[in-house]
């Protein structure tokens, strides 16, 4: 039974581990941009991210908590091809009721990996305007362990800190900026694949991000100025539903679709920034919890 | 005094030509580029560093709003456009035209 309803979290376990592809260049704060990475230049980036989940309405009264820390470094190889590759530590905690009792469940440790490659295949240049389309091919590594216990034996699938299972994604990112603004969009499609016998449904994921410059409001006579940016944006996902040994889990995966605003400060060499991504729509499969917010806060350094 | 005059005359062009020609080298040591597509600060980075690794670049500034870069060349430099050119490929932007002061 605790297995079962388990499961249904990976819904959010998956498109949590795929927001993990964000791009290291300014831009969208939850997914990839298209926009240029110099030949030569590396970009690091840090990102803490809190998933928060409560609202069961079962006797196991689950809350989960989800901290990861993914680090990310971007290198241009070239003007149009650029690789990315992305480690997370993650801390996950599950509060649960067995039996009269509060008991918690726990785990942390190197995540699964990511490396991806992006290459743009259009560009098209104006003054202060660019317009970009760069498709990009990944394949998520398993890094991180699946075969964690605790006092209770061994935990389940989507409370370990890895998958276990190597999982290609591609996508398809656009970008139009220009000096007072800039539009992202992105779709990707994450195809999971089996590890000891249980694979996390496969994802699809359409996201699009508007960010407009509010300081400062003129860039007359003043070389590349320090920009601030307000943020929204617009993450729908759809994650199918898991395997285990051949069965299909009628508690897990969905359609999300969450509204993320936030804020960016951007200078020449750093970007920080934060988002809180609130759920507007979830249409989970059986009894799988919902998500009640995800924060996420960021730091990138060029070099 | 006529004959004086005369001398002067001849002479002064030729005493200020070094100037002159000092004068327009020093003003041919900048190189104002032209750069479509930068449109970020975080990206004008990128832009800054391949610009500054062509051989004999002493410095560059960007001005975002204006679309140009200012490459200051040291002294004596000969940087071909084509070199500046490159290096703005490089960065992942169009350079639209370089115009020497």
């Amino acid at each position: 039974m605790l297995r079962l309803k388990l499961s249904s979290w990976s819904a959010v376990w998956a498109s949590f581990l795929c927001s993990f592809a964000g791009m290291a260049i300014a831009g969208p704060i939850t997914f990839n941009s298209a926009l240029p990475l110099s030949e030569g230049v590396g970009i690091l980036r840090y990102q803490i991210k809190v998933i928060h989940q409560s609202g069961d309405t079962s006797a196991l009264n689950r809350d989960i908590t989800v901290i990861a820390v993914p680090l990310v470094l971007a290198y241009g190889i070239s003007p149009r091809l650029a690789l990315f590759g992305v480690l997370p530590y993650v801390n996950k905690r599950m509060d649960i009721t067995m039996g009269a009792k509060r008991i918690q469940r726990s785990t942390q440790g190197l995540g699964d990996g990511r490396f991806f490659a992006r290459y743009t295949v259009y560009q098209r240049d104006l003054r202060g305007d660019t317009l970009r389309i760069a498709p990009f091919l990944g394949l998520k590594i398993p890094t991180g362990t699946h075969d964690k216990s605790d006092a209770f034996g061994l935990l389940p699938r989507p409370l370990q800190p890895g998958s276990g299972s190597w999982d290609p994604f591609a996508g398809l990112a656009i970008t139009r900026q220009t000096l007072d603004w800039e539009f992202d969009t992105a779709a990707s499609y994450q195809m999971n694949t089996k590890a000891s016998g249980f694979e996390f449904g496969d994802e699809a994921r359409l996201d699009a991000s508007f960010q407009y410059r509010v300081l400062p409001r003129s860039l007359a006579n003043i070389g590349v100025p320090a920009f601030i940016y307000t943020v929204v944006e617009s993450n729908l996902s759809w994650n199918g539903r898991n395997s285990r040994a051949g069965a299909k889990d009628a508690n897990s995966g969905g359609i999300t679709w969450q509204l993320t605003p936030g804020l960016q400060y951007v200078t020449r060499r750093y970007v920080l920034e934060t988002a809180v991504q609130i759920p507007v729509i979830q249409h989970l499969n059986g009894t799988a919890l919902k998500t009640d917010w995800r924060w996420t806060a960021g730091f990138r350094w060029n070099f | 005094m006529r004959k004086y005059l005369h001398y002067s005359i001849v002479l002064l062009p030729l005493l200020l030509s070094p100037a002159i020609a000092f004068s327009a080298e020093a003003i041919n040591q900048t190189a104002i580029i032209r750069v479509d597509g930068l449109s970020c600060p975080f990206c004008a980075y990128g832009l800054e560093k391949n610009l500054k690794q062509v051989p004999g670049v002493e410095s560059v500034t960007i001005d975002m709003s204006a679309g140009k870069a200012t490459v200051a060349l040291k002294s004596g430099a000969k940087v071909d456009d084509a070199l500046l050119t490159e290096a703005v490929k490089k960065a992942g932007f169009t350079a639209r035209g370089i115009t020497r002061q």
